[in-house]
């Protein structure tokens, strides 16, 4: 009886919904062409071009060559040594871009009056709107050695060093990843302070509450009322920030340039300085590097969600 | 409300604190607001140096004293006089911007509108690979893409050659945001008014797009600062000054302002970052309404 | 031969003869109608400023002529300078000149450019070169021993010689044009000189108690700098730029010149500079001790031009934090443009080695013509109008509001007529006559392929020995010199 009466309607009622889900698709394909033209496209170019030996200054017709950039790229040193700098600079930045910002977001959270948090905010938000590559002219700034402001009062007014042995923060120093970190942290920490307080926000009074009734104390109270809550925020951040971490770019264009043996020559800047500058510019080759490089990042990914995605 | 009872429970309130935790209270909360005070300044700090380094006499700046014993007012006005490009890439920026933010945000709030209030078969797989585009350094490996597309077509170098692909820098991140916007409108005014005979258009046009406009804020101003600031795109698809952004000219390693004397160049910096923070002033509230709305719910 | 290729040479033959005056306007065009390029030399003409005949003189070509015509029209005008002259230059050049704006407004038709920053190199001239193209006619700011080699063994640039006035080749100073010289052909025109010299900082050395004159030899230009930096009167007492071809090379001439040597089966026949020699080994010596004296961070790299530019060297000097300070003279007169009191300056020649040879290095900054670029007349006229613009020079040696850059004239009659002039503004920059001193005895690097690239190659490895990792500087020399010759030889 019932199986009869949703047969004899549900055919007009199909057509129907696939008349309306064609339109429902117009509604997708700007972003559709965008997605395609400009990041599918080429990254499907890009892996065809790593399989030849592609030099964009050379007029001749490009030769396909297999596997052979792949294996001379991971026979390289210089894509190693780039690697494992990346690495580097993301073993520092992650800690400090999860931790500070929560710490902040604790902080700005228990302020009761509301005009002063929202000052508070407003004002951690500030290097949020201002551009990358002024941010890392300001830091390059700031960073220098005779007459940067960090230098000037390390030196002159907290007299912790003197002009022989202050810290030397960007270019040929093993103190450049750091300094390229701590850059980053300033920069991120309004708007990872949002992420957390939005987190914060979104947990529910209620358990503070009973957990209160229950003799817990604050410690207890963040430990098992609050991190639980926070972690899918957590999970999303570190993965998220891993991989812009171990892809910079920019950052190291404008701060170190192209001296291999500075720290922020990585592989990012390698495959750049090949595919843009470099001889004739053996594109295939940096495009191999490229793929390596995403690869390994994405299998370092996919490993970081399942372990985190196991304790739930 | 009853006023007078209203003035009890204040007093009720202000009073039972007051008998027990007064001085603990006090002190926690200074050292609170400290603590937060001393985050703010480390932000705040870098930029009004730079600001009074724009407004030091030359010597002053190069002998890295924090506070200037002279002042000079000159050097905006050098930059007017003397870069005749700086006005091109003024331009530049704005013009590439612009164009960037609002294709980026017309293709995000339809397709966000989409995934959410339309049916679509796939569109959770739809959802799951845009999550997934944010883990991939799309942008570093496509880029040598990019660079052969835009030269087969021949716009390397020229103003649209930057829109086009700007417009995919933000784009997943704009339409999940535009999806946990839309997300917060329940379903069931979208159903009143279908019943009601609207088109999904309509429905979109007139009653979605009110509701949604502190998200549009968050996706002009996320958009907006990512734009102005693109650098390696910028560094790799054009090579002449003048078709070039603001603050990539000026963070070029390569010469571009590296022979000027540091306040002018302080000058053009703050110049440069001026838009973005009047901006941000101008448009914080619906900003800040737009980021709790969901705008950060991934 | 293909026809356009063809075409092309034709026309700049028929061009040139007319430039010479062997032919006339109205041979030229016959000509040109013969070869099949009507239309195309009507155009030719009036870009070489003279009146055009009236158009229907281009339509009675044959009928041979009309159809080819139509067709290689394109090419052809392409090929006849209907393009305007299109020179490119650096950004420090135009930062540094200021007086270039006013040369270039008065050239009608000029498509004024500053070089990209990136793939403006060999490899893109090569490029273009295989289509017989070149997006610029002239490049302003090519160094002889950096770049010129290179461009001369890729065939993308041509000598001026069959542009140049006479009268400007003769005038170009004896030394500046064997450096600009290759097969007896001039293929760099001069446009901006440097000279390694001796800066010093009169506030810091009064304080330090020491007499105001640059230090004649480099014992007492250490001493000096010693005295410096034990009196306090600076943080630092000397110091210089950590790239070689401003710091060793250049000291190693004040030792000595002949140090350099010609590697086995180099083909070029351009010696290089030999790192193993006593001499080289003696200078290097003296830039440790210099290092001993100087700011710490003396070797890092700069913070532009990929590390090139904004040398911490320049920092300490503006900042007024270093006594003495050896480098081309444009960088302690710009650096002591942002002092409190400029006039604090004074140059000096660079310290002789006792007994040595007292020379240092110069080189010039100029202007090179691209094989397949047009205008090539006009080019000249440009290069003779912008070198020889007395306001630039002026800005240059007195400094303006953009800064002091202290570049010199190549040319012996700019010179002489500075001299002779005298004028107020002139008579305060009393280095000048100083730095020409210099001249007389300066040096140029020879100009190899690896001219240039044969000191960022050796640099890491001496500096082993400067920062103390090594501690036999002729065991570093010997690397250095070695992994030169191993990039020399992979190059072929």
């Amino acid at each position: 009886m019932a199986t009869t009466f949703p047969t004899t309607v549900a055919r007009p009622r199909r057509r129907w919904h696939e008349l309306k889900h064609s339109v429902n698709w117009l509604y997708l394909l700007p972003a559709l062409l965008f997605f395609i033209g400009y990041q599918l496209y080429p990254l499907l170019q890009v892996l065809y071009i790593s399989f030849t030996d592609y030099r964009y200054l050379r007029p001749d017709p490009p030769n396909f060559v297999g596997l052979e950039n792949f294996s001379n790229a991971l026979a390289d040193p210089i894509f190693w040594t780039g690697l494992w700098r990346a690495a580097i600079f993301t073993a520092i930045f992650l800690p400090g871009v999860i931790f500070i910002p929560l710490f902040v977001a604790i902080l700005v959270d228990r302020v009761q009056n509301a005009t002063l948090s929202t000052l508070y905010r407003l004002i951690l938000l500030i290097p949020a709107v201002i551009p990358g590559p002024m941010i890392f002219v300001l830091w390059r700034w700031l960073y220098d050695f005779e007459v940067g402001p960090i230098n000037v009062i390390l030196i002159n007014y907290l007299h912790l060093f003197d002009y022989r042995n202050a810290p030397q923060w960007v270019g040929d120093s093993p103190l450049t990843l750091p300094a390229v970190a701590i850059m980053e942290w300033w920069w991120g920490l309004g708007y990872h302070t949002m992420f957390f307080l939005a987190g914060l926000a979104a947990i529910p009074k209620e358990l503070f509450e009973s957990a209160r009734v229950d003799g817990a104390n604050e410690w207890q109270m963040f430990w098992h009322v609050t991190l639980p809550r926070l972690r899918p925020i957590f999970l999303i951040l570190v993965v998220l920030r891993f991989g812009s971490a171990m892809a910079v770019i920019d950052e190291f264009l404008i701060m170190g340039g192209f001296n291999r043996s500075m720290p922020t020559y990585t592989w990012t800047v390698y495959m750049w300085h090949l595919g843009f500058q470099l001889g004739d510019w053996p594109q295939g080759y940096a495009a191999a590097i490229g793929w390596i490089g995403a690869i390994s990042m994405l299998v370092v990914v996919a490993a970081l969600f399942y372990i985190f995605r196991n304790q739930d | 409300m009853d006023l007078t009872r209203s003035i009890d429970s204040v007093q009720v309130r202000e009073a039972a604190p007051a008998m027990h935790h007064r001085p603990r209270l006090r002190l926690g909360t200074i050292l609170l607001h400290a603590t937060i005070i001393f985050f703010c300044l480390i932000i705040v700090l870098p930029i009004l140096w730079v600001f009074l380094m724009s407004i030091k006499s030359i010597p002053d700046a190069y002998t890295g004293k924090l506070w200037p014993d002279q002042f000079d007012f000159s050097h905006y006005n050098y930059v007017f006089e003397h870069i005749p490009s700086f006005w091109n890439n003024f331009t530049n920026s704005i013009i590439v911007t612009s164009a960037t933010v609002f294709l980026t945000s017309v293709c995000a709030i339809l397709a966000g509108y989409a995934l959410v209030h339309l049916r679509l078969p796939g569109s959770a797989l739809m959802v799951s690979l845009l999550v997934g585009t944010l883990f991939f350094p799309t942008r570093l490996v496509s880029l040598i893409g990019i660079f052969e597309i835009q030269n087969a077509v021949g716009l390397l170098n020229t103003r649209i050659g930057l829109i086009l692909p700007y417009v995919t820098l933000n784009l997943a991140i704009s339409i999940l945001t535009m999806r946990g916007i839309f997300e917060q409108i329940s379903p069931e005014i979208a159903d009143a008014a279908r019943i009601d005979g609207a088109s999904s258009w309509r429905i979109f046009y007139e009653i979605m797009l009110p509701l949604i406009v502190n998200g549009i804020v968050v996706l002009v101003i996320v958009n907006f600062v990512t734009a102005w600031g693109e650098y390696l795109l910028a560094v790799t698809l054009t090579n002449d000054q003048s078709v070039r952004t603001l603050p990539v000219v000026l963070a070029t390693t390569f010469g571009g302002f590296g022979e000027w004397a540091w306040p002018r160049i302080a000058a053009v910096y703050i110049m440069a970052i001026l838009p973005g923070l009047i901006g941000f002033a101008i448009a914080q509230r619906w900003y800040m309404k737009g980021l709790t709305e969901g705008a950060l719910k991934l | 031969m293909k026809r356009k290729d063809e075409e092309f040479l034709i026309q700049e033959l028929l061009r040139s003869q007319l430039r010479r005056g062997e032919i006339s306007r109205r041979q030229f065009l016959q000509n040109m109608i013969v070869a099949g390029m009507g239309l195309g030399g009507v155009s030719v003409l009036s870009s070489c400023g003279g009146t055009a005949p009236a158009t229907p003189a281009a339509p009675a070509a044959t009928e041979e002529a009309a159809a080819p015509a139509a067709a290689t029209e394109e090419a052809v005008a392409a090929a006849s300078g209907t393009r305007p002259l299109t020179p490119t230059f650096y950004q420090w050049i135009v930062d540094l000149h200021p007086g270039l704006k006013a040369v270039n407004e008065s050239f009608a038709d000029l498509n004024f450019q500053i070089a990209p920053v990136a793939g403006f190199d060999v490899a893109r001239f090569v490029a273009e070169g295989k289509n017989k193209e070149s997006t610029w006619d002239v490049y302003v700011g090519m160094t002889p021993f950096v770049e010129m080699a290179a461009l001369i063994k890729a065939d993308v640039i041509e000598p001026w010689d069959n542009y140049i006035p006479k009268d400007v080749l003769d005038d170009i100073i004896p030394s500046i044009r064997e450096e600009c010289t290759v097969n007896g052909k001039l293929y760099s025109w001069p446009f901006l000189l440097d000279i390694i010299v001796q800066g010093y900082n009169t506030s810091i050395t009064s304080k330090a108690g020491l007499p105001d004159t640059p230090p004649a030899d480099w014992d007492e230009y250490l001493a000096n700098s010693k005295a410096v930096l034990d009196s306090g009167a600076a943080r630092y007492g000397c110091t210089f730029d950590a790239h070689g071809w401003r710091s060793l090379c250049p000291i190693t001439h004040s030792i000595n010149t002949d140090i350099y040597y010609m590697l086995d089966g180099d083909a070029s026949g351009v010696p290089l500079y030999d790192f193993t020699h006593d001499d080289a080994i003696a200078a290097l010596e003296i830039m440790k001790q210099m290092l001993d004296l100087s700011s710490a961070n003396a070797l890092q790299p700069g913070t532009t031009d990929g590390g090139v530019n904004q040398t911490p060297d320049e920092v300490a000097f503006a900042a007024q934090q270093v006594a003495y300070y050896i480098k081309y003279q444009n960088a302690p007169l710009r650096m002591a443009g942002t002092w409190t009191d400029p006039t604090a300056l004074r140059l000096g020649a660079l310290p002789k080695a006792k007994g040595g040879a007292g020379s240092t290095v110069f080189w010039t900054t100029g202007a090179c013509l691209f094989k397949w670029g047009q205008n090539k007349e006009k080019a000249a006229e440009y290069m003779k109008a912008l070198t020889y613009d007395a306001q630039i020079w002026k800005d240059s040696i007195a400094g303006s509001s953009s800064g002091h850059p202290g570049q010199l004239p190549p040319f012996l009659s700019v010179n002489e007529a500075l001299q002779k002039e005298n004028a107020d503004w002139f008579q305060k920059e009393t280095w000048v006559p100083l730095v020409f001193e210099q001249l007389k005895v300066a040096k140029a690097i020879p100009n190899h392929a690896f001219g240039l690239q044969q000191f960022i190659i050796g640099q890491p490895i001496w500096e082993k020995y400067l920062k103390g990792e090594v501690s036999d500087p002729k065991v570093a020399m010997q690397e250095a010199k070695d992994a030169v010759a191993a990039e020399v030889k992979k190059a072929g």
